[in-house]
C-alpha cells in the first residue's frame, strides 16, 4: 500500500495565540515547533514530528499531506498524477519543516495535497518500551491522532477519481441523488486503509474545508470531550451524536478562528472488497446526524 | 452602553461594553442563524441600517472584505457597537428561545 494515511493538516487562523491555546490546551496536542508564524503539533499517539500546522493570517485550508510508505511510492504518485492531468510540482526536504522530499498536487478545487514519505520521528508520548495505555497527564480532550478531513469541492466525481486512480483509495460510502444508474454522486468517503475514511468530498459551491477530525478512543472519550468543550467555552456545532455514514460517533466543534474540528470514534473496519454503501440525498439528515435525522442549518452552509 | 435595535422585529437591547452583537442578543434570550461564532464562516452577517460597529479582534479579509465593511455588512459574532446601532437580519428572523430573558428587552427602540 503506497499511501498510508493523512499525515498532516495545515490551516490558517486569525489569532495565533488563541489557536495555540485551543489546539494545545483544549484539543490536547503537543507543540513540537514554532517557526515563521506557524505552530506545529502532534497527538500523543502519533510518532511523526507533526500532524497539525496552524498559520496566522486568515482562516481556512492551506494544504494537507498524505504519508507514503516509501520514496518510490511518492515517485509513482508523481507519475500517475501527471498522467491524470492535475498540476504536480516537487517539494524539497525542509520546505515543510521536518518533512522530506515530496510532490504537491493541486486539485481542480484549488486544494493542495502533498505526498511525502519521510518526516522526522518524534516518538509516541507513551514511548515504545513497556508503554502505558495513555499519557498520565493528558491535557484537554487528549486527542490521540489526526484522522481525516472533509473538503468542499466543485467536482466530486472527478476528484474522487483522482483519489481512486492516483492515490489508490476506494469509496466506503457515497451520497447520491438517487439509486438510479445515472444518479450523481454528491459526496464520497474515501479510505486507503481499514478506517472508514481518510478524506471525504462534498459537492459545494465553494472550495473550502468543512472540517478535519481527530480520532478518539471511544464514546466515553467523545462524551468527556464535550464536557471539556463546555468548560473551555469551545463552540460546539453538533453532538455528541452518531453519524449514519460510517457509524462513527462525533462532535463537531470550532477552533478560535472558526475552522471546524471533529472528534471521531468508532465506525467499522473496511477492506477493499467491502461493498460501497449508498445513501440517497433525501436521507441526508439521517446519514449525517443519525439520531436527530435532521441536518442542522450549518452542515451544508458553514465551512472555511 | 450602546443600544442595539433589530428591525423589523423592533427588539431593542442594551449591549455591554466590548460585547458582540451576537453575545448581546443571545444574553437577552434571542437566537438567529449563526455558525462558528468565531468569525470564520460568515453565516452570521447582518446589515447595519444605522450606527457604527467596530472589531476588536482580527477578522479575515476573505470572511469580511473592506468593501463589505464600508457598505454596512457586519459580522455579528465579532462586531462590537461603537454607537447605538440598528441592524436587520439577512433571510432570517430573530427567534425568542429564552422568553424568561427576552421579556426584559424593550419592545421599542430607546
Amino acid at each position: 500500500m503506497a499511501v498510508m494515511r493523512m499525515g498532516y493538516m495545515h490551516v490558517k487562523v486569525t489569532d495565533l495565540a488563541e489557536a495555540k491555546d485551543h489546539y494545545a490546551n483544549t484539543v490536547g496536542l503537543y507543540q513540537t515547533l514554532e517557526q515563521d508564524g506557524k505552530v506545529y503539533f502532534k497527538g500523543w499517539d502519533e510518532w511523526d514530528h507533526h500532524s497539525v500546522v496552524i498559520e496566522e493570517g486568515g482562516v481556512g485550508y492551506v494544504k494537507c499531506g498524505f504519508k507514503c510508505e516509501r520514496p518510490e511510492d511518492v515517485a509513482e504518485i508523481e507519475t500517475k498524477a501527471t498522467a491524470f492531468g492535475y498540476p504536480v510540482e516537487r517539494m524539497v526536504a525542509g520546505e515543510n519543516p521536518e518533512v522530506g522530499d515530496g510532490v504537491r498536487v493541486t486539485l481542480p478545487s484549488g486544494h493542495k495535497i502533498e505526498f511525502y514519505s519521510q518526516m522526522t520521528a518524534w516518538g509516541l508520548e507513551v514511548g515504545t518500551h513497556n508503554p502505558d495505555a495513555f499519557p498520565r497527564h493528558m491535557v484537554g480532550i487528549g486527542a490521540p491522532r489526526l484522522d481525516h478531513a472533509l473538503l468542499w469541492v466543485n467536482d466530486v466525481p472527478g476528484i474522487e477519481k483522482f483519489f481512486q486512480e492516483v492515490v489508490g483509495m476506494w469509496a466506503t460510502e457515497r451520497v447520491k441523488t438517487s439509486l438510479d444508474d445515472d444518479a450523481q454522486t454528491l459526496a464520497t468517503w474515501l479510505t486507503i486503509g481499514e478506517s472508514n475514511h481518510d478524506i471525504a468530498l462534498l459537492e459545494a459551491p465553494e472550495n473550502k474545508i468543512h472540517h478535519f477530525a481527530f480520532e478518539m478512543r471511544g464514546w466515553d472519550d467523545i462524551l468527556k470531550a464535550a464536557d471539556i468543550f463546555a468548560m473551555d467555552d469551545t463552540p460546539i456545532d453538533i453532538g455528541p451524536t452518531r453519524h449514519g455514514i460510517t457509524r462513527g460517533t462525533t462532535i463537531y466543534f470550532f477552533d478560535p478562528a472558526g475552522n471546524r474540528n471533529e472528534t471521531f470514534a468508532g465506525g467499522y473496519r473496511c477492506f477493499r472488497d467491502r461493498p460501497t454503501v449508498t445513501w440517497t440525498a433525501d436521507q441526508l439528515g439521517k446519514a449525517i446526524f443519525y439520531h436527530s435525522r435532521e441536518l442542522n442549518e450549518r452542515f451544508l452552509t458553514v465551512a472555511t | 452602553m450602546p443600544k442595539l435595535t433589530v428591525e423589523p422585529e423592533g427588539v431593542c437591547i442594551d449591549l455591554h461594553d466590548d460585547e458582540t452583537i451576537l453575545e448581546g442578543l443571545y444574553r437577552h434570550g434571542y437566537a438567529y442563524r449563526i455558525g462558528c461564532r468565531r468569525g470564520g464562516c460568515a453565516i452570521c452577517k447582518v446589515d447595519v441600517l444605522r450606527g457604527e460597529v467596530d472589531y476588536n479582534r482580527p477578522v479575515a479579509e476573505k470572511v469580511l472584505t473592506d468593501d463589505e465593511r464600508a457598505t454596512g455588512t457586519c459580522l455579528s459574532c465579532r462586531a462590537v457597537a461603537t454607537s447605538d446601532v440598528t441592524i436587520t437580519l439577512r433571510e432570517d428572523n430573530l427567534r425568542r428561545v429564552n422568553p424568561l430573558m427576552a421579556r426584559f428587552a424593550v419592545a421599542q427602540p430607546g
